[in-house]
């Protein structure tokens, strides 16, 4: 029976601290909050094959559940991992290509593709705080390609009003990113 | 081919007027409504100092004119594979379905073409109205171009063999072309 979350609206900082002190659902809000980040390091960064990812994400999760103590600001919990997750990756494919040989990844490429999903990750957060109507008409029309009409058809809104609508919701959007920027670590979560 | 973007100009032409059935009708459609979302976002992106939503629709042009060279290759591929089904054996059950999966797809993505470039004229007509004045021109030509990519497919879906009267495909690309010409027809008499 899956079990409720309890701790979705901890900072990052909030969250560690309780990972620490041995919290089961601090943990696993840990991992819910983590897993696609570090998969898409994986996939994305390294193109690890699924199975491979699977077993890389494995990994980064057992060091996280070890080394916790070892992470000296708790804010910087998404750069760390993110970190552990090159290493892993790095040490499974210089594994792997003692078998075969491998596709080098570049530091410049891999570098950037860091970047953009880190990117994407924060426009995904960003996106959760903007909330309703927000959230779905910016979905709606940037990552699932509906048109104007579709979107007013499945909203109940006027198809001639959508347009300024996302506009204003791309205002916020930027608000919401710039404020995240100033008031918090790279890789903490502004709560 | 990846949706034509990585090619010059010249040679997209040439390719365009080529014996070879593709690319052809639609994809020229997607192409002209390409352009004019490219001509939106120059108008909105030069009138963000007056105009509050500018950056705004500027963002959604460049986003519908992403979608465009996607739609345009899209539409290639669906007319290759219905050339093939209309040239495979006759009378066989196989053939008569797979020709009439080919054609409704065929028919499926000039209708998203006719959609898309309704949004393009809709954002356009707004450029005209709201954005840069010395632009106004460019905002214009953007909605009649959009309109015209609207137009093409619009009448794409209607000859092709896989729609019938009535068909609810042709109905939304109607109305999508009733918007489009509209807007068009709105933004070429915008007072300066």
């Amino acid at each position: 029976m899956p079990t409720e979350r309890a701790t979705p609206h901890l900072s990052d900082t909030e969250l560690v601290r309780r990972c620490r002190e041995g919290s089961t659902e601090a943990w696993n809000e840990l991992v819910e909050r983590f897993s696609r980040y570090v998969y898409a390091i994986c996939g994305r960064g390294f193109g690890l094959a699924a199975h491979d990812a699977e077993d890389a994400f494995q990994e980064v999760f057992t060091r996280v559940y070890a080394r916790l103590d070892t992470l000296r600001d708790d804010s910087a919990i998404r750069s760390w991992m993110a970190q552990l997750t090159r290493r892993v990756c790095l040490d499974r494919l210089a594994a792997a290509s003692r078998e075969q040989p491998v596709e080098d990844v570049s530091d410049e490429r891999l570098e950037r593709t860091i970047e953009e999903i880190d990117q994407a990750f924060a426009v995904r957060e960003a996106l959760e705080e903007l909330g309703e109507p927000c959230q779905e008409l910016l979905d709606r029309f940037f990552a699932r390609d509906e048109s104007y009409r579709t979107i007013g058809e499945e909203l109940d809104l006027p198809a001639g009003t959508i347009a300024s609508r996302i506009s204003r919701c791309l205002v916020k959007l930027r608000a919401e990113l710039e404020g995240r920027k100033a008031s918090t670590p790279p890789s903490g979560r502004k709560r | 081919m990846d949706d034509y973007v990585d090619l010059r100009l010249g040679q997209l032409l040439e390719m365009t007027a080529a014996e070879a059935p593709a690319p052809g009708a639609g994809s020229a459609a997607a192409l002209a409504i390409a352009l004019a979302a490219a001509l939106v976002a120059k108008v909105a992106r030069s009138s963000r100092d007056s105009w509050s939503d500018g950056p705004g629709v500027a963002a959604q042009a460049l986003e519908l004119q992403s979608r465009c060279p996607t739609l345009a290759r899209e539409d290639t591929d669906a007319w290759r594979d219905a050339l093939t089904a209309l040239g495979g054996p006759d009378g066989t059950s196989g053939r008569e379905a797979a020709l009439a999966q080919a054609l409704a797809r065929a028919a499926d993505l000039p209708l998203t073409i006719a959609e898309t470039g309704a949004d393009v004229a809709g954002l356009a007509l707004l450029a005209a109205e709201r954005g840069d004045g010395s632009l106004r021109g460019e905002a214009a030509t953007a909605a009649v171009l959009a309109h015209a990519g609207v137009r093409a497919a619009t009448h794409l879906i209607v000859i092709n063999l896989a729609t019938q009267a009535g068909d609810e495909r042709s109905a939304r690309a109607e109305r999508a072309e009733r918007v489009a010409a509209s807007a068009a027809a709105s933004a070429l008499t915008v007072e300066p």
